[in-house]
């Protein structure tokens, strides 16, 4: 029982310590009880043997036949045959007993009762039996084991109504206590897990302030996630900061800009030179809004604001925008679904927008002319995929997954051309939605899956 | 025009500021949400500028109050660069039309231009006409002197979104947000490839270009 218990909960180790102990328990305590068992019986055992001997000495003790006969006929009537049983078998005459038949025996033997055959009185359930020869005849002495018996059944009784309960007690209090260990560690873990994933605001619930381990690491751990949650916090300020103090000058800019390129009086050249300071501006605004969209994504703050949204109609829809692009350099994009049915995905219909439009992009940007985009659709009964492929040189194995990794971003932002924020925004964008972003090999080419879960 | 500017920033307010009034408004200019509240209240404006982000009462708040006392003057609402859900915010909050920051000031023209004539656009006929060239919003047939020119949908509803707005600027990010539902800056020029189509289909061998590009603003199609 106790075994079946542990069973399915070993990978908890309050649980799995609980167990074994209850098991080494059990075990020392067997073996105690055992021990102590047959060194008592032992015992008994050569105290009977002893006072078997002596019954035997005093009637060897008896020379005379006669005497010897007078006195086994006298105890015959009196010796009570559940404490002791002898049987006389002269050479000559008839058999003195106080049983009415005792079995044959060689040596120092037990011999139950079932094997006797008794004269009027009741028996004990076993008997030791020495047999001996005497003046004329053959004589065996049969002592009870009774007191053996009661041992045992002392000891059983002991085990019984004092061991099992305690080892029950013991057991079903250990086990509740591991338990609720295990409850303890057990949120310990999935708080580690949240703040990992980027939950800085979850914490081990009820933890008090008392000596004791677990109690001290779920404190640590909030303490811990108290002092990350300030240091994100602080790094969003210092981020917020120097966004807002470059947001205003970029808008200044822009709109000085759009002043200047408002003169009429403007002769071509200096009209071009404001146009193409325009258009870098646009550049700069453009990487900035991604870098600060990135950073309220992550935040996570979008989420309360998702909706249903049909990806199929979406993809078709910006499909068909890209079409007569593509044509212009040269490329062909294709759509295809599983069903013509609407496939609604919990999101945001401009971010999920934004995820296909950068693909599409980086496919049109990456892929030679002459080159192929598949946009492929499925559906199955929990998640909605979104697959974009195409058959231009792909990105290395070894390059996949750090495309995705956070930290590289910003790295690959400074090295790659455009603002190379495409698919750290469309990785962020994801991760939002709850959807699993892989890239993986198309043979050739590039296909970028998006599973999205359909929530029921 | 008179139009009320309520923006914190002490120098992109007054640039806006200055700028709607070397184009001829009249603007009142504010920093503070409070005393926005109480000027649009009081004073009778064509449109409010309010910025998402304000001393006193922000922005949301006080467009939701405006529009709580009935107030319908057009509101267009400044949200900031990086605001994923601010423009959504500013919406539901009653604002008519957003513009993230920073814009350049084309946009803000044109903006401005299209709230002034908003209600205007309800009444739209079922058929619509520049020049020779005639679209029908029922049966959806587009001809130009009497030839009919195929139009993929998008290219039908571009070119529908155009002459319902005849005359006036409609800049790129107004077309990628009504015709193709687009809110964010994609770096394809999608609506240039459209309307470089658009006018192979509409314009081409025509001596009068009804599509007309209006430089750093956007296109239009000319009035007669």
């Amino acid at each position: 029982m106790i075994v079946r218990l542990i069973a399915p909960e070993m990978r908890s180790t309050p649980l799995r310590l609980t167990g074994m102990l209850i098991l080494i328990f059990t075990f020392s305590s067997l073996v105690t009880f055992g021990i102590a068992y047959l060194f008592l019986r032992n015992t008994i055992d050569t105290v009977l043997e002893e006072q078997l001997n002596q019954s035997v000495v005093s009637y060897t003790s008896i020379k005379d036949a006669n005497d010897l006969e007078e006195r086994l006929i006298a105890d015959a009537k009196s010796v009570d045959p559940s404490v002791m049983i002898f049987t006389f078998e002269p050479t000559a005459g008839p058999t003195i007993s106080n049983v009415t038949s005792f079995p044959l025996i060689a040596g120092l033997t037990i011999v139950r009762d079932a094997d006797i055959v008794p004269a009027h009185r009741e028996l004990s359930d076993s008997y030791l039996a020495i047999p001996a020869q005497v003046a004329g005849g053959r004589l065996i002495v049969a002592q009870t084991r009774g007191q053996i018996i009661e041992m045992g059944e002392v000891f059983a009784a002991v085990f019984l109504i004092g061991l099992l309960p305690t080892l029950l007690i013991a057991s079903t209090v250990g086990l509740l206590a591991a338990r609720r260990a295990r409850d303890r560690v057990e949120a310990i873990r999935t708080t580690l897990l949240d703040l990992t994933h980027g939950t800085l605001t979850s914490r081990v619930p009820n933890v008090a302030d008392v000596p004791d381990d677990l109690e001290q690491i779920g404190l640590a751990v909030n303490r811990m996630a108290t002092a990350q949650a300030k240091t994100v916090a602080s790094l969003k300020q210092v981020s917020d900061d120097i966004a807002h103090d470059l947001k205003t000058p970029i808008q200044r800019v822009a709109i000085q800009l759009g002043r200047l390129q408002n003169r009429k009086n403007l002769d071509a050249e200096q009209a071009e030179i404001v146009e193409n300071a325009v258009i870098e501006t646009e550049g700069i605004v453009r990487t900035f809004q991604s870098l600060l969209q990135i950073a309220q994504i992550e935040s996570g703050r979008v989420k309360e604001r998702f909706v249903p949204v049909d990806v199929r109609q979406l993809s078709e829809n910006l499909v068909e925008a890209f079409t007569p692009i593509a044509e212009e350099s040269d490329h062909v994009i294709t759509f295809a679904s599983d069903q013509n049915d609407a496939m609604f995905v919990q999101g945001d219909r401009q971010l999920l927008s934004q995820v296909l439009v950068n693909l599409l992009e980086n496919g049109l940007r990456h892929v030679p002319s002459g080159g192929a985009i598949i946009v492929q659709l499925s559906q199955s009964n929990d998640h909605i995929e979104l697959a974009v492929s195409d058959d231009g040189p792909g990105v290395p194995t070894a390059e996949r997954e750090k495309v995705l990794r956070r930290l590289y971003r910003l790295e690959r932002s400074r090295t790659s051309e455009g603002n190379g924020l495409g698919l750290s925004l469309v990785a962020a964008i994801c991760e939002l939605h709850d959807a699993k972003l892989t890239l993986a090999d198309a043979m050739p080419g590039l296909i970028v899956r998006i599973v999205f879960p359909i929530k029921s | 025009m008179k139009i009320l500017v309520v923006e914190d920033d002490k120098t992109a307010g007054p640039y806006i500021a200055g700028g709607l009034r070397e184009e001829g408004h009249s603007v009142d200019f504010l920093t503070h949400g409070q005393e926005g509240l109480v000027q649009a209240m009081a004073g009778s404006y064509d449109i409010l500028i309010v910025d998402r982000m304000l001393p006193g009462i922000d922005g949301v708040s006080l467009v939701k109050t405006l529009r709580g006392a009935k107030n319908r003057v057009p509101i267009l609402f400044l949200t900031a660069l990086g605001g994923v859900d601010d423009r959504i915010e500013g919406l539901d909050a009653g604002a008519d039309d957003y513009l993230v920051k920073p814009f350049v000031f084309g946009e803000l023209r044109a903006r401005i231009a299209a709230l002034c004539r908003r209600p205007q656009l309800a009444e739209a006929p079922t058929s619509l006409r520049a020049h020779d060239l005639e679209l029908d919003r029922l049966s959806r047939k587009v001809t130009r002197s009497g030839k009919t020119i195929d139009l993929l949908p998008r290219e039908f509803a571009l070119l529908e979104h155009l002459l319902r707005r005849k005359g006036r600027v409609q800049t790129r990010t107004m077309l990628l947000e009504s015709v193709w539902d687009i809110h964010f800056d994609p770096l394809t020029n999608i609506v240039e490839t459209h309307i470089s189509r658009l006018r192979g289909k509409v314009d081409k061998d025509h001596n009068v270009q009804l599509i007309e590009t209006v430089r750093g603003a956007g296109y239009r199609i000319i009035e007669e």
